[in-house]
């Protein structure tokens, strides 16, 4: 028996095909393109927009000052945060039922009070405990000093964002650690690893894994949230651009300034979190030589879209 | 049943499971179990789903604790001591220790994904038996091969096959020389092409005189590998005895049953 191809309308290939015919696109890419070229000549045209002003405040010493100061306070907040989210995640996980309670109404009652309320309310801890002291509850006491001078501005802004910082993030840590297969606290236990190895070298690089997108959205948050604290006038990038509009009235184009500065240093944590993921999906891809395919990146933006909505 | 060694007709065994009970709230998973294994023996755990088998093993490994009864490794009480005639738990770093002297496989077999093949071994020997990296890479790479994993060890597990990953596990249990080696269900989750290439790594272990016990569906490899067998039922040994004999000719009616319904030899 010889295989013959069935014949068809040569018309009818449809290798000859052309391309659907869209409309809907071709309607909405015209009415975009307009709205964009719009907003352009608004940008441009719009003199109170006044370009020359940002330019000149650009890298203004004062407004780098403010950004150091951002930055500062960004990282003291991430870095105690992060510590501290371990410790709270810890205690939430403990098989000691009293330091789970603690853990638990900690993070109930700083995730639930706007941070900026957490601020002011720090900001003032001198007017309902004038003095802070090292004692025994009740007992002697060794040594105090007065609230003004430990609570500073700095430390008022710093205690409350880390404290509010480290209730997001043990609930990141938390998750991060149930992530890990039980299995494998069941291995490390049958392999004879202690309790250390156990937690550092088989279930924190595991849950690091699990831990980053959501860790990596909280750096871009926190950045963003110390803005908060212009208004306990700790001079960070936004109360150091408002410092000099206050005067001069020209308040858009150093808001522009401050939009600049917020827009590149969140682009650049961004890209630093992107690598810092990257680096530790290691293992953690199935077959092929590939390691950047595209179930991973897929996988990945899933994550982050779960994580940041 | 002298722990101190006075009686001199029988051997001490490795492993001494002695009416041990475990409860998981009010339900009875171990009811009274004993059991001894020789050294050098291969014992075959069967059983119905449910009827105890991985909490048996997994008690013997201090995975999960026990309610009553003892058990003892080479005459020594695991996860217990006596202090001023009082019985207390161990310190954990004490009970890791003991786990040392055993080596488990798991049905779902538990590699460190962040690890390479070659690693979780390494790993294993440098952190829990203080072996030197030279030493424990030269181990790895002997047990790998002998598991025919050779020409992986750089990989990560999840690259490999699961027959290949539950050689591995079997690799990372064997390399510390274990006192006994305890599996459960170590081919249950494998593709049924994959099974005989880990059976096969398990009957060269148990040839070499490895003391084993081994949870298993595998009849075939129960009959033809195991020296003994332990047929339990609702948390109880409800038959034991030669495995040969015990699968062709079941002395009791649950056994019969049983063996009916996972199929014959
Ligand atoms: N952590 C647990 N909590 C509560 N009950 C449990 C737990 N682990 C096991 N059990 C119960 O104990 C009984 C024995 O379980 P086990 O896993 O030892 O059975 P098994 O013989 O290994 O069965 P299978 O062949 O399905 O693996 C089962 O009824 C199971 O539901
Ligand atoms: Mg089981």
């Amino acid at each position: 028996m010889t295989l013959t191809a069935p014949s068809i309308d040569a018309a009818e290939d449809v290798a000859q095909a052309k391309p659907r015919i869209r409309v809907w696109r071709w309607v909405t890419g015209t009415v975009f393109t307009l709205f964009a070229i719009q907003f352009a000549h608004f940008l441009v045209t719009n003199e109170r927009f006044e370009w020359p002003v940002v330019w000149e405040y650009l890298f203004d010493k004062s407004i780098m000052e403010g950004i150091r100061t951002t930055l500062t306070l960004w990282l003291v907040v991430i870095v105690l945060g992060t510590v501290a989210g371990v410790c709270v995640a810890l205690a939430k996980l403990s098989s000691y039922a009293p330091s789970r309670w603690l853990a638990t109404a900690y993070v109930s009652v700083f995730v639930a009070i706007p941070p900026l309320v957490q601020l002011i309310f720090w900001f003032n801890l001198a007017y309902l405990q004038p003095e802070i002291s090292i004692r025994i509850p009740f007992g002697p006491v060794f040594h105090s000093w007065p609230t003004n001078v430990v609570i500073s501005t700095w430390t008022a802004a710093v205690l409350a964002l880390a404290i509010v910082e480290s209730a997001y993030m043990s609930e990141i840590i938390r998750g991060g650690i149930l992530g890990v297969d039980a299995g494998q606290t069941e291995a490390s236990k049958a392999v004879g690893f202690g309790s250390g190895v156990t937690f550092f070298k088989i279930i924190v690089p595991q849950a690091l894994r699990i831990i980053l997108p959501a860790w990596g959205t909280r750096l871009v948050t926190v950045l963003k949230a110390t803005s908060l604290v212009s208004i306990v006038a700790l001079t960070d990038l936004l109360r150091s651009v408002q410092e000099i509009y206050n005067v001069t009235y020209q308040t858009i184009p150093l808001l522009l300034v401050a939009c600049f500065w917020y827009l590149v240093m969140v682009t650049v944590l961004t890209t630093v979190r992107n690598q810092l993921e990257r680096r530790f999906s290691r293992g953690h891809d199935v077959g092929g030589p590939a390691r950047t395919g595209r179930v991973r990146t897929a996988r990945r933006q899933a994550n982050r879209v779960a994580v940041d909505g | 049943m002298s722990v101190n060694g006075v009686s001199h007709e029988k051997q001490e065994p490795v492993l001494r499971v002695a009416r041990v009970r475990k409860n998981y709230g009010s339900f009875t998973a171990l009811d009274g179990v004993s059991l001894d294994v020789e050294s050098g023996e291969v014992v075959a755990v069967i059983g119905p789903s449910g009827s105890g088998k991985s909490t048996l093993v997994r008690c013997i490994d201090q995975l999960v604790g026990i309610d009553g009864g003892a058990i003892y490794l080479d005459g020594e009480l695991l996860g217990y001591e006596r202090r001023r005639g009082t019985l207390r738990p161990m310190k954990n770093a004490r009970i890791a220790a003991q786990r040392r002297r055993m080596g488990m496989v798991f049905q779902n077999f538990n590699l460190f994904p962040h690890l390479t093949v070659r690693e979780n071994i390494t790993e294993v020997l440098r952190r829990s038996h203080g072996v030197s990296k030279p030493d424990a890479d030269r181990r790895a790479l002997e047990v790998l091969d002998r598991v025919g994993i050779g020409e992986k060890a750089d990989h990560y597990p999840r690259r490999l096959s699961g027959g290949q990953q539950q050689r591995v596990a079997i690799a990372r249990a064997v390399a510390p020389s274990p006192r006994i080696m305890l599996f459960d269900e170590p081919t249950s989750s494998l593709d049924p092409a994959l099974v005989s290439e880990v059976l096969t790594v398990m009957q060269d272990l148990a040839e070499a005189g490895h003391t084993m016990v081994v949870v298993t569906h595998e009849i075939r490899f129960a009959h033809d590998v195991a020296d003994r067998c332990v047929f339990m039922r609702q948390g109880r040994i409800v038959e034991e005895g030669p495995a040969k004999r015990m699968l062709t000719g079941p002395a009791t009616d649950e056994l019969r049953d049983f063996l009916s319904h996972v199929g014959s030899l």
